[in-house]
């Protein structure tokens, strides 16, 4: 007999069927399903398919993961998962902020090296799969971000997970920010190193819980948090973990290319790259292709080369995406003012949304949360936005806080001024006629 | 009486507690204290890694089989039961102690539902005001526990949890039905204060974060017990 989770059996006929509709079904998400205790493994998997197909795709889950036919410009088409409508819409979810993903040079760099090298690297990085390509883009990576050596992986997840589980060990410490991305959590869990969690962005939570530890410490922050778009306190909490005597490593995914004089990332802003012993980046987001790298000291990256199982154990990057991913770091240097489009952008659409009284949290980065704050409603709402011809993804709990639900804005630098206009006019709309603005 | 119902009864029995207010916070502690209070057979929720969750609950009821009293009890969120036929809860807890304010109420729990309690009667109260509700225990005059918890948005709901008991006669899990105006939030905005008590002995207190994730309140519901069942399978 397959498990329900349906609310009520038939001896608890006494229920209100009102109450019984609101803790039932459509009050269930992710978190109901990923902790269980069975005979069986797959005894999870009733009561969750009766969740998905009796209410959760139909009321919303199908906005995630709806597949795209054109390149993430700002103009998209896709196929509307329910109807299997193709539909035009305007693009404000894609991280592609400098739009480099479908640059011309971009792509004529990665077709030369699929001429050349053909479509994968055939080996681990360590064995037979580094390619000139891959030496290249680590010299380049290096020289950009002003350290002695850059380590290239396969993607940005697996950069985390290896250089984390290469470095700490059972017994050691690792204190992160609570709002860090998964892949650090993940890596932390692996090393089993003790974790530690400080509360976002609080420098006096961080002093906290370095308390009472001793021996190898990590301290990890990232430079913009992707749910809420803020930047880390990065002063002050390199301060504390430095007093401490802890070494600190910074996860620069959604600042590298971005922020700073140079674009090498919120350190850079602060002047603090010497002071960060770690710098980690990704080539998924501002360079518009996929992987990861780890720059640091030559000593760091002969260590991360034996140790990094995530790399040691996985076939290198793709030539043609490391060829791709090489134009587009020496796009990014030579054209700066794709930066200054982003801001001037970024600046532009945080106007309207001001003007609209829309609320967007935190940010003061390039990713602008709309911020709902109602779960039940979100799923409505993204309907009506992709209906009124707007592409965002809706963020529900446990991605977030409960009844921190929002809509996550990623500007980019080929955005024109209509189009966030329009963005920001479709946005207004909606909100009103939904009664959240 | 024996308080143990096989699961498959012909003819169920539920017994039914109305309260006035029921809050609850969720704290994160450590996971190796979890791992000290549970059984070997149950594992606690990690919201963080290495990070459990303590579960402070407050109960103000009016009318039941053993009258009115108050509750308070400690507890550890684990991971719920899947079984063929059975739905699936919202979530389930280990209670691993409790305080009453009456000697009836405690007799009663401690014979029906196997639940561990602290032998004497407390002090309980609840001041509810126009956005949080607090709440203050304490034994002898001396303090147990403060808690404050905020509102959010009040919703109608019926929600199923599973409690999981453990006592040296074995092991056992009852199914609670809790039906309610209802509201939940996680704006950290709720305190609470884990004074040095026999009653908080088994807690790690300096590790406990005295802000809760999540807030929940309850108020004028019902809560309803299933008739427990024995797991025979995790008799350890």
């Amino acid at each position: 007999m397959a498990t329900r989770i349906s609310n009520t059996t038939p001896e608890e006929s006494h229920l209100n069927d009102a109450a019984a509709a609101n803790g039932g079904i459509a009050d269930f998400d992710y978190s109901n399903f990923y902790y269980s205790s069975a005979d069986d493994i797959f005894a999870i998997f009733d009561p969750y398919n009766e969740w998905w197909y009796g209410h959760a795709r139909d009321n919303g889950y199908y906005l995630f993961s709806q597949p795209m036919s054109t390149p993430p410009r700002p103009r998209i088409e896709l196929e509307e998962q329910l109807g299997h409508e193709r539909l035009k819409l305007l693009n404000l979810a894609s991280y592609n902020y400098l739009g480099l993903s479908y640059h011309p040079e971009v792509i004529d760099a990665a077709k030369n090296a699929l001429d050349h090298y053909g479509l994968g690297a055939a080996g681990s990085p360590i064995l037979s799969g580094t390619m000139e390509i891959h030496v290249q883009l680590e010299k380049e990576l290096a020289k950009f971000k002003k350290k002695d050596a850059a380590m290239v992986f396969a993607t940005g997840y697996s950069t985390n997970v290896g250089l984390i589980q290469a470095l700490m060990r059972p017994g050691d410490w690792v204190i992160m920010d609570q709002n860090v991305h998964a892949s650090i959590v993940d890596g932390a869990i692996l090393s089993k190193a003790n974790v530690r969690f400080f509360r976002h962005n609080r420098p006096d939570d961080l002093e906290k819980k370095l308390g009472g530890t001793t021996g190898k410490r990590l301290v990890i922050v990232e430079g913009v948090y992707s749910m809420d778009g803020d930047e880390a306190r990065l002063p002050e909490i390199i301060e504390v973990a430095k007093r401490h005597g802890a070494r600190t490593m910074i996860d620069e995914a959604h600042s590298t290319f971005l922020y700073g004089k140079d674009g090498r990332g919120v350190a850079e802003k602060y002047g603090l790259e010497d002071e960060i012993d770690i710098h980690v980046g990704t080539f998924s987001k501002a360079l518009g292709g996929m992987g990861g790298f780890v720059a640091g000291s030559q000593a760091l990256y002969n260590y991360l080369m034996g140790f990094a199982r995530s790399r040691v154990f996985s076939c290198a990057l793709s030539p043609a995406v490391a060829a791709g991913v090489l134009q587009a770091l020496k796009i990014v240097q030579r054209e700066p003012q794709l930066r200054d489009a982003l801001w001037s952008n970024v600046a532009y659409m945080r106007g309207l949304l001001g003007e609209a009284g829309i609320d967007v949290g935190e940010s003061t980065s390039q990713i602008i949360p709309i911020m709902i704050r109602n779960d039940r409603k979100i799923f409505g709402v993204a309907q009506s936005l992709q209906r009124a011809g707007l592409y965002l993804q809706p963020i529900i709990y446990p991605a977030v806080a409960k009844h921190r639900s929002r809509f996550r804005i990623s500007i980019s630098a080929t955005h024109t001024t209509q189009q966030l206009d329009e963005a920001a006019a479709i946005l207004s709309d909606v909100l009103q006629a939904e009664g959240l603005r | 009486m024996s308080g143990s119902n096989g699961a498959n009864s012909e003819k169920k029995e539920f017994v039914q507690y109305h309260f006035k207010h029921a809050i609850g916070g969720f704290f994160e502690f450590p996971t190796v204290n979890a791992r000290k209070i549970l059984p070997p057979h149950l594992h606690p929720v990690e919201p963080h890694h290495g990070q459990s969750v303590l579960s402070v609950m407050a109960f103000d009821f009016h009318k039941s089989m053993v009258g009115e009293y108050g509750e308070l009890i400690l507890s550890v969120l684990v991971m719920p039961r899947v079984a063929p036929g059975a739905p699936l809860p919202r979530s389930a807890f280990y209670p691993f102690l409790l305080g009453t304010t009456t000697k009836a109420s405690r007799d009663h729990a401690i014979e029906r539902w196997h639940l561990p309690h602290f032998m004497e009667n407390i002090d309980l109260s609840f001041d509810a005001q126009k956005d949080k509700i607090e709440i203050a225990a304490a034994h002898g005059g001396k303090p147990i526990i403060d808690m404050s918890i905020t509102q959010y948005d009040w919703e109608t709901v019926s929600h199923r949890y599973q409690s999981f008991m453990h006592d040296p006669a074995g092991s056992y899990m009852s199914t609670i039905i809790m039906e309610s105006a209802f509201s939940e939030n996680e704006e950290e905005r709720g305190e609470i204060t884990v004074h040095d008590h026999a009653f908080t002995a088994d807690i790690d207190r300096g590790n406990v974060n005295t802000t809760p994730f999540r807030e929940l309140w309850m108020k004028e519901g019902l809560q309803t017990f299933h008739p427990l069942e024995t797991l025979a399978s995790a008799a350890v």
